[in-house]
């Protein structure tokens, strides 16, 4: 299973995305798996890194029979994005709060999403399907 | 992420953005939008060469659309792919502002919803 461990700087989410493309491209995952384990990545390592305040981030990605899963594992403060509102814009009222669309985004792109801390770390893992466009989710469930 | 600005003579500013718009590509081109977004009467904003769209530079297209709508002129999106256009959508971008399939189609909307006004307005 390809799995990497990445320091918990904004500069390394360049390098987490530049590697997980590599491992989509060696998978052969269709266009649009790519585009949201892509985006995946960025948002949980922005967030890890800018509000969980993360020292490290280890993502492994594999195939199963029914998919693909990825699992994000950070360092950083708890924080169970399964259990975050999405947020989205209504209407054309400008008065709106920049920023905190990233976790809705990961719910959305993913078919499923299981989170638990264990050991003073965030244990995040997505289900994508791997073929066409069917990820739009969400599944999103907090672990038991 | 590269970004080319023109003026077209009926008064659009039109920005084709080509790359990735993520972290690095969001830090590339967020100051020269903000100065765009404070001049620009007409912009259309040209993602047919964007490959990749996170929330950084969703947030970068809010500030912009942000600013402009405030000032009373018009901005509208166009040639989005798929992928970048359900991240629009999800984020209810596409409510604050119009996705069209191509520049011309957008130009032509803006110009023809600022015309109005105008008449409107004398």
């Amino acid at each position: 299973m390809p799995s990497r461990e990445f320091p918990g700087t904004v500069e390394a989410a360049a390098e987490a995305e530049e590697w997980i493309a590599g491992e989509s491209g060696a998978l052969g995952l269709a266009g649009d798996t790519t585009f949201a384990i892509n985006l995946c990545v960025e948002e949980l390592f922005l967030n890890a890194v800018r509000h969980g305040h993360a020292n490290r981030a280890t993502i492994s990605i594999w195939t199963e029979p029914d998919g693909l899963r990825l699992e994000f594992v950070d360092d950083g403060r708890a924080f169970d994005p399964t259990a975050a509102p999405a947020k989205r814009l209504h209407g054309r009222e400008t008065n709106f709060e920049i920023g905190g669309f990233g976790t809705g985004l990961v719910q959305k792109f993913t078919r499923r999403m299981t989170y638990h801390r264990a050991d003073g770390a965030n244990r995040l893992v997505l289900e994508f399907d791997s073929g066409s466009d069917r990820n739009a989710g969400s599944g999103a469930i907090p672990a038991e | 992420m590269d970004m080319t600005v023109t003026e077209t003579p009926e008064g659009v500013t039109h920005v084709a953005l080509d790359g990735r718009f993520d972290i690095a590509g969001a830090q590339a081109v967020d100051r020269r939008f903000a100065e765009l977004a404070e001049k620009a009467k007409i912009l259309v904003v040209d993602l047919a060469k964007v490959s990749f769209l996170a929330s950084l530079g969703v947030r970068t297209l809010m500030i912009s659309a942000k600013t402009i709508i405030r000032r009373g002129a018009y901005i509208a999106v166009a040639g989005a792919s798929q992928d970048v256009e359900k991240v629009l959508r999800l984020t209810g971008y596409d409510e604050l502002v119009g996705l069209y399939p191509d520049v011309d189609s957008a130009a032509r909307a803006l110009t023809s919803r600022a015309k109005e006004f105008e008449s409107r307005k004398a």
